[in-house]
């Protein structure tokens, strides 16, 4: 089965893993997906306000 | 605007909810029973409310400008969810939160749309759906921290069905006073016309 894999230079890497270690997360991986979830659902989290603002707007409720 | 005030209400109430959740309804029903509002009649009665929408346009601008917030002391106010969180410390508020069936909130709002002829937003209900849901919970958290505000959770079918119970559910949270019969009287069942 496909699995995506992304690259990171070899300084980044290393520094990601200190940070994953010092975290307490399992593995670089482990750590990274989180992240990657977590900047995801605050992306999409904000694309939905601003779909509700403008849902506001134009019904009147807000300026 | 009323110039009474009542003195046994030292809080604000806060008329609450998403749009089209019964919000103005229940500011008729307050407005009927005796309590002071805030209304400026800015947006008139139309087919979406022909009982008028009871609303305080300064609410919208509350982030910027709350100078108004003091002289609301002993009324009520409606405000859209949106804003409760513009709502200035060092007062304490009363708010009354409309629930109803989001299904419904959203084919009333679509109503809305289509006679404001308004083409800017997503109509697509599933979505605005999950992101009112989200949104409600978002709210619900935040007033469950508030200690300047205890909400009072209020369904609008229950209103439609029960209007006596709900009148006086309402008059208790707000320190009792109110003439329970008249706001029940304020419910007009013809208006229950978005339903799923």
């Amino acid at each position: 089965m496909f699995e995506p894999r992304i690259k990171l230079d070899r300084e980044l890497y290393e520094r990601v893993k200190k940070t994953a270690e010092r975290a307490g997360y399992s593995s670089v991986e482990e750590f990274v997906v989180h992240l990657l979830e977590k900047a995801t659902a605050d992306a999409d989290r904000a694309q939905g306000k601003e779909e509700v603002r403008k849902r506001l707007q134009g019904l009147g409720y807000i300026e | 605007m009323s110039d009474r005030l009542d003195p046994q209400r030292d809080f604000i109430t806060i008329v609450s909810g998403l749009p089209r959740s019964g919000t103005s309804l229940m500011l008729q029903m307050l407005a009927a029973g005796g309590m002071p509002v805030l209304s400026d009649g800015v947006r008139p009665a139309d087919d979406d409310n022909p009982h008028g929408y009871f609303e305080w346009e300064q609410v919208k601008s509350l982030k910027q400008d709350a100078s108004w917030v003091p002289a609301a002391v002993g009324k009520a106010v409606k405000a859209i969810y949106w804003f409760l969180q513009d709502f200035p410390a060092g007062h304490t508020y009363r708010v009354i939160f409309l629930r109803r069936n989001l299904d419904e909130v959203l084919l009333s709002q679509a109503k809305m749309l289509e006679r404001r002829g308004t083409r800017e937003t997503s109509r697509d209900d599933r979505r605005m759906k999950l992101l009112f849901e989200q949104e409600l919970r978002e709210i619900d958290a935040w007033l469950a921290q508030q200690s300047a505000m205890t909400t009072l959770n209020v369904d609008y079918q229950a209103v439609l069905n029960a209007p006596a119970e709900q009148a006086a559910r309402v008059d208790r949270f707000l320190g009792g006073g109110l003439n329970v019969a008249a706001m029940a009287a304020a419910v007009d069942p013809g208006l229950y016309r978005s339903r799923r």
